[in-house]
């Protein structure tokens, strides 16, 4: 094996690419080529010296991840409380819909279905002038407390 | 971007809603009061084809047996409404007959109304009538079906 294989191999093994019979010759290279067990070594400390730069640095960030966190939790918190405010809100809010919508309907709805029972206060009632075309016309009155009655005779029926 | 506030979303909609509501209560109430008639009127169905007295017909029931011969009383139709002096409300009658109301100008507690009855294109009544607001005349004799029509006519 030459060195600059031996590099590409060196390589792969710091990657955990490499395949045990091919570590094996790498191994058996390294042990005659100072130049490349240097290279291994080297490129070998590399990765834990990486996890050790990360691990330092994320000690460092901690308090601010730390903060970042507690924002998180926070805003999903404020979220929730939302949520729960305006289902509270949208239970209710019918109400008023409602109540704006009787008042509504008794206003506005067609009176011809008045189903209340006939309460006359009066049957006092002038029949100022009475006609027909077709049919005999006769008014009753029979008392005060009984109401008027204008009577159509059609087709002289009686 | 600001959020809209969930209150405000659901309140806003409902205040221009009642407060249109609350308008349109301020402007019925006067116009009610004022030059406005309530024109009731019941079709009632009377005949001897049983014995039973429609409830909805209310004080009326007694005045109804002791005035008539029928023995069975019953409402068909009810219709009422709001009218100006002078705007004419016509209306169908069971037996595809038509009335016709108009108030008319009339002064204190009075009431005036014009009334025209017809069968298709027949006249069967022109009258006026003069009551006090919460009066009744009845108009009868119409015939339907094994009995007649009476029309309880009322204002107020």
């Amino acid at each position: 094996m030459d060195c600059g294989t031996a590099l590409g191999k060196i390589i792969a093994k710091a990657d955990g690419l490499l395949p045990r019979e091919e570590a094996a010759e790498l191994a058996r290279h390294l042990a005659g080529c100072p130049s490349c067990a240097s290279e291994d070594a080297a490129i070998s400390a590399t990765g834990p010296a990486l996890r050790a730069l990360t691990g330092i640095r994320a000690m460092e960030k901690a308090p601010a991840l730390d903060a970042m966190w507690t924002r998180v939790r926070a805003g999903i918190e404020e979220g929730r409380e939302t949520r729960r405010r305006s289902s509270w809100i949208a239970r209710w809010a019918w109400i008023p819909a409602a109540v704006a919508l009787a008042v509504a309907a008794v206003l506005f709805y067609p009176a011809g279905t008045d189903r209340s029972p006939f309460h006359p206060s009066s049957f006092d009632v002038a029949v100022e002038d009475v006609e027909s075309d077709v049919a005999t016309v006769a008014l009753v009155d029979k008392g005060e407390d009984l109401p008027r009655v204008i009577w159509i005779i059609e087709d002289a029926k009686t | 971007m600001p959020r809209r506030k969930p209150r405000a979303r659901f309140v806003g909609p409902t205040l221009p809603f009642l407060a249109l509501l609350l308008l349109a209560l301020l402007a019925a109430v006067p116009s009610e009061a004022a030059d406005t008639v309530a024109v009731d009127v019941g079709a009632v169905y009377a005949s001897n084809e049983g014995t039973s007295i429609d409830p909805a017909l209310g004080t009326i029931r007694g005045k109804l047996r002791s005035m008539f011969n029928y023995t069975s009383y019953r409402m068909l139709d009810r219709k009422r409404r709001s009218l100006p002096v002078g705007e004419t409300w016509e209306f169908e009658l069971p037996g595809r007959r038509t009335m016709r109301a108009t108030p008319l100008p009339a002064q204190g507690d009075k009431v005036r109304l014009s009334i025209q009855i017809s069968d298709g294109p027949k006249n069967l009544l022109t009258t006026t009538l003069g009551l006090r607001r919460g009066g009744m005349v009845l108009v009868g004799g119409p015939s339907h079906e094994a009995g007649v029509l009476i029309l309880l006519i009322s204002a107020e």
